[in-house]
């Protein structure tokens, strides 16, 4: 059995809270306090992602999928609720953010971005540069270390942006659609870097993104938001084997199948309003 | 054979590129001079109203000789630069104030609201006044034009730092009294740079406009006394060397940009 749908979350998953490390959302809420009225974007998130676990969520535009993560990522402070956090993380950062592809600092070379974080936690030079410098090269970006961001293509920064989230070595990396505004060959190769990265290190990954194929490529499971205030309408299970092979594998249609025809309500639904 | 034939076709596309490179980098100033200086010699135009360039070259060696011209010229280099300073940094540093803090914004902005649209030497008799004949207020003057400049520059290039720069930093655990250093400061430079060469204009301007008006030294002294006694080549000599100058400066901010902003220059080519 390759797939398994649970609408939300039960007893089950709390069982599997107490036993495993991972990432513990409860009753997670958040309303901005905007005008005219205040918006309501997330409503009552409870979720566990479990440590070395790659999550794709999806959902519709405008749906709080950012929000979430930029709570997670402690940009925002929820509203309600409570996230725990039990993956162990000596010596290293608790989590990393992915930004999108402007997220690369263009008055940095190539180099001192993918550098940028052990610099903000004052890993010497020397360290960081050879840390950073092998993470570029397993990424395609060797020789490019000391090009500025603008003389790169969007492929090419977007590896730059991932690069500086690895070497930061991080226990959780959290990505905002880290793909989106790259061209479908050039998304293909770098999700193949991605993977390859990810298997080698095994990271918690929480991954957002509007494109169906790319959530079941790449994530271990797939959850569904509804339109806002965004909930986590369903969870699927992709249990499909050797991911860089995926996109060949029948079973990959018919996972996609059934995680667009759960999106799909609430993409209609938030059209709707 | 072939290839001796193929090298000299290189080298002599490399000779044509740089001859290229050449026209196209002087040849509508080396054009325009040249034309003048037929016309000035054959009387297409009058040569005593626009003498021909060789002319005033010969006019400002003359005066370096005989009317030290090189102590005006550095008088009308020292007012401009002490005005460009006096101008410049006070009007980066509040317009990133008010850029960052917004109660700083909201409670200034009014004041210049009122302040920079007044004709900037309609202010010259009031400043004068306040601060008396001296060259204090010349530098005051030649000053507010950079000051206000700078101010507005500064505050726009603030506020329209991306956001996500400051996330990112943030995530990756950045102080936050430190993200003014790692993130505001660089992603305003190319702005303030851009501003810099607008204010480089304004403080030339400011400084021959008060050395019109009450000086008795410097490029502009020389340029509307000459004129004032129908001296045209020694007129046009004066304005031929603050040109210079303010070409030179011109060049120099050219230069500051690559060694400040390299990535900015990367872009461009």
């Amino acid at each position: 059995m390759f797939l398994r749908e649970d609408g939300g979350l039960e007893g089950r998953h709390d069982v599997r809270t107490q036993a495993r490390a991972g990432i513990a959302i409860r009753g997670l809420a958040k309303t901005f306090d905007v005008r005219p009225a205040p918006v309501k974007a997330l409503d009552t998130i409870d979720m566990f992602v479990a440590e070395g676990e790659f999550l794709c969520i999806v959902g519709p535009s405008g749906c709080g999928k950012t929000t979430l993560l930029r709570i997670l990522a402690g940009l925002e402070t929820p509203s309600v609720g409570a996230i725990d956090i039990s993956i162990k993380h000596e010596g290293r950062p608790l989590q990393s953010m992915v930004f999108q592809e402007q997220g690369v600092f263009p008055w940095l070379t190539t180099l001192d971005n993918a550098a940028f974080g052990m610099q903000a936690r004052g890993v010497a030079k020397a360290e960081r540069h050879a840390v950073a410098r092998a993470m570029l090269a397993k990424l395609g970006l060797a020789g490019f270390e000391r090009t500025y961001p603008r003389q790169l293509s969007g492929g090419m920064r977007q590896r730059v942006n991932l690069a500086r989230a690895f070497a930061n070595d991080p226990a959780i990396l959290l990505m905002d659609e880290p793909l989106g505004a790259l061209d479908e060959q050039t998304k293909m190769l770098v999700q193949d870097d991605l993977l390859k990265l990810w298997e080698e290190t095994r990271k918690t990954v929480i991954f957002i993104t509007h494109s169906l194929d790319e959530a079941v490529v790449l994530g271990d499971r797939v959850a569904v938001m509804s339109h806002r205030p965004g909930r986590i309408k369903a969870l699927f299970d992709v249990r499909l084997p050797n991911a860089l092979e995926l996109r060949n594998n029948p079973d990959f249609i018919e996972v996609r199948r059934l995680v667009w025809e759960s999106l799909r309500e609430e993409v209609l639904a938030a059209r709707g309003e | 054979m072939a290839g001796a034939r193929n090298g000299d076709r290189s080298r002599n596309g490399a000779m044509w590129a740089s001859i290229k490179w050449f026209l196209m980098r002087f040849g509508s100033p080396i054009v325009l001079f040249g034309l003048w200086e037929v016309a000035a010699r054959n009387n297409f135009i009058d040569a005593r109203v626009l003498p021909a360039p060789t002319k005033v070259a010969a006019t400002i060696w003359d005066m370096i000789k005989n009317d030290d011209l090189l102590r005006h010229t550095g008088i009308t280099t020292l007012r401009f630069l002490v005005g460009m300073i006096v101008g410049t940094i006070p009007g980066v540093l509040l317009g990133l104030t008010m850029g960052l803090f917004r109660p700083v914004r909201i409670i200034l902005n009014p004041l210049v609201a009122i302040l920079y649209p007044i004709p900037r030497i309609a202010l010259f008799p009031l400043v004068l006044i306040l601060v008396g004949l001296n060259e204090t207020s010349n530098m005051l003057m030649i000053a507010i034009g950079p000051f206000f400049t700078m101010l507005i520059t500064a505050m726009a290039a603030v506020m329209n730092v991306e956001p996500i720069y400051r996330d990112v930093a943030r995530n990756f655990g950045v102080k936050p009294r430190h993200l003014y250093f790692t993130v505001t400061l660089p992603a305003v430079l190319p702005s303030l740079m851009a501003g810099g060469l607008v204010s480089l204009g304004l403080a030339l301007l400011g400084t021959v406009a008060v050395e019109f008006l009450v000086s008795t030294e410097g490029l502009g002294y020389i340029i509307w006394n000459s004129w004032q006694v129908l001296s045209l080549s020694r007129s046009m000599a004066g304005l031929v060397v603050g040109a210079l100058l303010g070409a030179a400066c011109y060049l120099l901010m050219d230069w500051l940009e690559r060694w400040f902003i390299p990535w900015q220059k990367s872009a461009k080519r």
